[in-house]
């Protein structure tokens, strides 16, 4: 059959079976869907740890008669600590600049400050420790040995935050794993529904065109261009959806969690989207090709 | 056109076909009558490529069809225009789509195509169906969709099976119309029915009847044919496998009428 022909069969097979196109476009689209979602979660969930990870874990408040001198000291013995990462010295000072930096960001008036001076702040310590599962438990076990150090007034393990942003990360994932699950689950049962459809009323069709001689491939293109462009339709949407939505989506949660990670928002790349894309509109082929069955009959073949 | 040669066939161990020999030559309209479960559509089938025979040979336009590679059948397929007992057609889309598929397969382009099937449906009398979905006709309208896609073109050969089951005298007498239109433009018609009107009206166009009963050809007088040319035998020692493609004038160019046609024989 010539290219004409085909392409009257693929519009006319289109145009005959509406709901079936429509649902493959969506399921072509769901998956899309999903496998983007699942990308870009990974690559949030890892910007997240990160976040979490620039985070201070532990501060250590040192007594006032702490000079400098002996702060440094200090500083430089947790940092040879293996789980330490990152020790930052906070002068009085400095300590007192942030907290009228804070009040002016919550809108207080400057005047509530007026009055303090930094001597008022101890200096302090804010360690960062290096990324693990049991930050919260390592926080812990640094803070118990700090206790009992000279020159050391207080000592404050975020624990508390730690504990209560690991179980909403847990939460998160194990909700954002279900949705993505549930849709693979719906994207494959529909194209799987599709599959069958197409397979029945591709069959009688077959049995027409073999008794009208065409070949294999000519009976065949048809229902895979379709079952093609169904996957390109849905799959771009999908891709080209997902791409858009997703970092307005995270950047209105961060803001409204209080988060400010300094990498920049995760997304799909143009390469990536083009793989994606032609991996669907394969497999629409290849469904369209075997959605084709050739009838088998006690004849020459 | 086409030659089965010591035709049998077999199904659930009793004999459907009982070495039939049987031509069509171009240009001829031979009609297959008999009854029920005589073997009529059996023998069709395997006239059609649509079915092999347990014995026999089935030549089509000088080439043993066994013989030929499974990707040259399509090829062979299309030179032939079958219509059989229950019309097969694509439900969903229109009478003239229908029709209009044989062509496409043939290579025609669409308008010619569009223009050639409806005319096979005016010749059929089936023209006001051509925009029509073929799922809402009724089964003695797609009987005739089904004739107007075999006899489109027309093919080199054509075959038809109970062709005017279902429809009135007014159709039948269009059915006969377009198996003799057919036949005029140089088709072989081989048409099969248990419908003595039919039969009779086909041979009164022209046609000569043949009786099948029990698989067996009974009662033809000068229905007998023979290949007048020498043909390649199947049992040849080194000869080569057959390869029929599609050549330029619409896949049929392999087909040379003149290898066989009918002579006088005796019936068996």
């Amino acid at each position: 059959m010539k290219a004409i022909w085909i392409a009257r069969c693929t519009r006319r097979q289109m145009g005959a079976h509406r709901r079936v196109v429509f649902a493959a476009t969506a399921a072509f689209g769901l998956l899309a869907l999903v496998v983007g979602g699942a990308v870009l979660s990974a690559r949030t969930s890892h910007r997240w740890g990160a976040f979490v990870g620039q985070n201070v874990h532990v501060i250590v408040y040192l007594t006032d008669d702490v000079d400098q001198d002996r702060s440094r000291g200090l500083a430089e013995i947790l940092r040879r600590a293996p789980t330490v990462a990152q020790v930052t010295e906070v002068e009085p000072a400095q300590a007192l600049a942030r907290l009228a930096s804070s009040a002016a960001t919550i809108g207080t008036g400057a005047t509530v400050l007026d009055g303090l001076e930094s001597a008022y702040f101890p200096r302090s310590l804010e360690v960062n420790l290096a990324p693990a599962a049991d930050l919260s438990e390592r926080a812990n076990d640094l803070a118990k040995r700090l206790r009992g150090v000279p020159g050391v007034a207080q000592v404050d393990a975020m624990t508390d935050g730690l504990a209560r942003l690991s179980v909403w990360v847990g939460l998160g994932r194990k909700l954002v794993l279900g949705v993505l699950l549930a849709s693979a689950v719906l994207a494959l049962a529909t194209l799987a529904a599709v599959f069958l459809r197409s397979r029945g009323v591709a069959r009688g069709r077959a049995a027409v065109l073999v008794q009208l001689g065409e070949t294999t491939s000519g009976i065949r293109l048809p229902s895979s261009l379709w079952m093609a462009m169904a996957a390109l339709g849905g799959g771009g949407g999908g891709a080209l959806l997902i791409t858009l939505a997703w970092r307005p989506l995270i950047h209105r949660l961060e803001t409204s969690l209080g988060m400010a990670a300094t990498t920049p928002l995760p997304s799909l790349g143009s390469a990536e989207l083009a793989v994606g894309i032609g991996l669907a509109v394969l497999l629409g082929l290849a469904m369209g090709f075997f959605a084709t069955p050739l009838p088998q009959t006690d004849d020459h073949e | 056109m086409i030659w089965l040669e010591g035709v049998a066939y077999r199904r659930d161990g009793s004999v459907v076909l009982d070495g039939v020999t049987l031509g069509v030559a171009s240009s001829d309209l031979i009609v297959i009558e008999g009854c029920t479960a005589s073997g009529k559509t059996t023998l069709l089938e395997i006239a059609a490529l649509a079915r092999a025979p347990d014995a026999g040979t089935v030549w089509f336009a000088g080439r043993n069809v066994a013989t030929l590679q499974r990707a040259s059948l399509p090829f062979v397929r299309r030179n032939i225009g079958y219509c059989t007992a229950e019309p097969r057609l694509i439900p969903e889309d229109t009478a003239l789509a229908n029709v209009m598929l044989a062509l496409a397969v043939r290579g025609h382009k669409p308008a010619t195509a569009e223009a050639s099937a409806k005319g096979a449906l005016d010749l059929v009398k089936a023209g006001d169906l051509a925009n029509r979905a073929v799922a809402s006709l009724s089964p003695g309208q797609k009987r005739l969709v089904a004739l107007a896609r075999a006899v489109v073109g027309p093919p080199p050969l054509v075959i038809a099976d109970e062709p005017a089951a279902g429809v009135g005298d007014e159709a039948r007498a269009a059915v006969i119309r377009a198996l003799t239109a057919a036949r005029d433009l140089g088709a072989a018609v081989l048409c099969a029915t248990a419908d003595s009107t039919l039969a009779d009206g086909l041979v009164l166009a022209g046609g000569r009847k043949i009786h099948i009963a029990q698989g067996r050809i009974t009662g033809a007088p000068s229905m007998g044919l023979v290949p007048a040319l020498p043909v390649p035998q199947p049992n040849g020692d080194e000869q080569p496998r057959n390869v029929i493609r599609p050549g330029t004038a619409d896949a049929d160019s392999d087909v040379d009428p003149q290898r066989l046609v009918p002579v006088a024989k005796e019936p068996a």
